[in-house]
């Protein structure tokens, strides 16, 4: 059973299949269209338990149990500045306790258990080990550039790999045919049994494969240890069904019954137009001419004449 | 295009022997369906015969062509046209007796103004008429339904107005006559009659205009007969220009013939048709009343039964969603 519910305007997603549930830092659901006429002026209230919130801070709601957002939130909040790592500690047991009370943290946080002292334990927290956080961040910091220049750098290698390949099969391509055409002059002037000839050469070539085969061991992995998920380098792209190509037919003009009107190019030619109001700048704009009425009149007057009851 | 159009393929008779035939028919339906209580020979006396509907009929295009002359503001010659056009074909299917031609002539006013695009509100549109206007607007939209679907939803109408303009930029660019502008007094007026006559319901409006302009030039002294043979028909044959000679010679004799019913009859037969009548279509009698209050009455009953049904749910659902509480 489907029963996710938005709590203010009660509709169930069996109701309406669109229906998106967004959580804000309090933990408490909203359908999407509440949240767009409460928050209509940017921030507001949550209706279950009045904290001011941010419509920013709205995001779509990725797990079933409300709680379990909001303590991704909290975690996500608390850890910008626990952020201490297991070298900035003398010991195991202290790291350990560390990471103890950042839990403990996130609990009371997410169980509305004495939130004004947790918070002071923050601020206390904040003030006390202002320099290592800093630190820590600004290392977080230089740790993500240098992963990226790893993965430049990786990249780079699959690149000149990728053409050390292709110059292998271009040479590899040309030695065979150099082979044939040695094989063919052989066969053309040798004064010996073709047979023998045909057989020597097979013979120097399964030789030759012994020998090329040992070549460039494949990289099966990244430097960083991780696997590659896919083992052929070129990858054949599926084909896609096209039905048959468009072709363009004239539409079928109907009888009008009538004798034919003139053209455009006749009604400028003739003068037809001396007879009619000419377009204004404004209408020129818009793409009338007066050709268009014209013509339209006369056609009128001409489709139907030869109408018999 | 007329050639393609539902008014070629539906509305356009071969003679007016056809559409005799129709308004005989339903006028014998009407008698049999609402005389069976009354004997043969009284029949005739309570009854309105064709013909008699027939003088109604053409009393009230003449109403017709008046309240649309005075209507404010002016309308279109399209407007006017596409009315005459529908009140003719409501009545090739409908009798008067059935349906009082004073209602469905504000009707037809009605949806002509809405479907040549002659924007007006009911409100404005009512302000034209005498009377009780209130009862007056809720006779045309309870009609204007029903008109639709008798005009089997063909609303566009090709009129001749167009046409017109197209012959007269043919003559001034094409032919050596002078200031063809001065036909225009004489088309006017030509097919100001037309419309009075049963002519759009037999002939092309192209066939119909060629008529009007060439009336409108013989009353000037002029003859386009050679534009007509020598321009308009110079490739077509001699078979197909026989033919709409005939249709413009049949076209003016049908609006030579135009004239006004005398009123004493026309009043005889209105005193008759009040008797005879379907009740049942009219406002002011009690059935129709009665008729309109049940209608009302249903169309309540299930409404008050689905808004109770919504009000169980939102309970049920109250009850059942946890993070409601």
């Amino acid at each position: 059973m489907d029963d996710q519910a938005c709590p203010r305007c009660k509709t169930t997603k069996y109701r309406n299949p669109s229906l998106k549930l967004m959580v804000n830092v309090c933990g408490h659901a909203l359908c999407e269209s509440c949240v767009d006429l409460l928050f209509l002026k940017g921030s507001g209230s949550c209706p279950d338990c009045n904290v001011p919130l941010r419509r920013s801070n709205f995001r779509v709601q990725l797990f079933e149990d409300p709680m379990v957002e909001k303590e991704i939130d909290i975690r996500k909040r608390v850890l910008k500045d626990y952020n201490k790592k297991e070298e900035d500690f003398a010991t195991l047991r202290e790291y350990n306790d560390y990471l103890e009370e950042i839990e403990t943290i996130v609990y009371n946080l997410t169980n509305n258990i004495d939130i004004v002292g947790t918070n002071k334990r923050i601020e206390q927290y904040k003030k006390d080990n202002k320099e290592i956080i800093m630190k820590n961040k600004a290392k977080i910091g230089r740790e993500e550039v240098e992963l990226e220049e790893i993965l430049e750098i990786e990249k780079q290698m699959e690149e000149l790999r990728r053409q050390e390949i292709n110059r292998l099969e271009q040479e590899a391509k040309k030695q065979k045919i150099r082979e044939k055409e040695a094989l063919i002059d052989e066969l053309m002037f040798a004064e010996g049994d073709a047979k023998e000839i045909l057989n020597t050469f097979a013979q120097n070539k399964a030789n030759k494969q012994e020998e090329v085969l040992p070549a460039v061991p494949k990289v099966t992995q990244f430097s960083t240890g991780v696997k590659f998920t896919r083992l052929s380098t070129q990858p054949t792209l599926p084909l896609i069904e096209e039905g048959p190509l468009y072709k363009y037919e004239a539409p079928i003009v109907p009888d009008r019954c009538g004798p034919d009107a003139p053209s455009i190019e006749d009604i400028v030619r003739c003068g037809y137009l001396k007879h009619v109001r000419a377009e204004n700048e404004t209408e020129k704009a818009g793409g009338y001419k007066s050709t268009l009425p014209c013509l339209r009149a006369l056609q009128d007057a001409l489709a139907g004449l030869y109408h018999t009851s | 295009m007329f050639s393609t159009s539902s008014q070629r393929k539906f509305w356009t008779f071969s003679d007016e022997g056809e559409l005799a035939i129709l308004r005989e028919k339903h006028n014998l339906n009407y008698i049999s369906k609402h005389g069976t209580h009354i004997d043969e020979f009284q029949r005739y006396n309570f009854f309105l015969s064709p013909d008699e509907e027939r003088l109604l009929l053409k009393q009230y295009e003449l109403h017709l062509k008046e309240f649309c002359k005075r209507f404010s503001p002016p309308m279109p010659k399209g407007v006017v046209g596409t009315a005459f056009h529908y009140f003719k074909r409501f009545y090739l299917y409908n009798s008067t007796m059935d349906y009082h031609p004073k209602e469905i002539l504000a009707t037809c006013v009605y949806l002509a103004c809405k479907v040549e695009e002659f924007n007006v509100s009911i409100g404005q549109f009512v302000a034209n008429i005498k009377g009780d206007r209130d009862k007056a607007s809720d006779i045309i939209l309870n009609n204007e339904l029903l008109l639709m679907q008798q005009l089997n939803y063909h609303l566009t109408i090709h009129n001749p107005f167009r046409p017109v303009e197209g012959f007269l930029i043919d003559i001034k660019t094409r032919c050596s006559l002078a200031n063809p502008e001065r036909l225009r007094g004489g088309i006017d007026e030509f097919l100001e009659k037309v419309f009075l006559t049963d002519a759009c319901l037999l002939y092309a409006p192209s066939q119909i205009a060629l008529a009007a302009v060439l009336h409108a030039a013989s009353k000037e002294q002029e003859n386009l007969d050679s534009y007509v043979t020598d321009m308009l028909f110079r490739d077509a044959g001699q078979d197909k220009l026989a033919i709409l000679i005939e249709a413009v010679r049949k076209i003016r004799s049908l609006v030579k013939m135009v004239e006004s019913p005398a009123r004493e009859k026309v009043r005889i037969i209105e005193k008759k048709l009040d008797r005879c009548r379907n009740q049942e279509n009219n406002p002011d009698s009690e059935i129709y009343k009665r008729r309109m209050r049940e209608l009302l009455d249903e169309d309540d009953l299930p409404h008050t039964g689905s808004s109770r049904m919504s009000l169980d749910t939102s309970g049920v659902s109250t009850v059942l969603s946890p993070s409601a509480s």
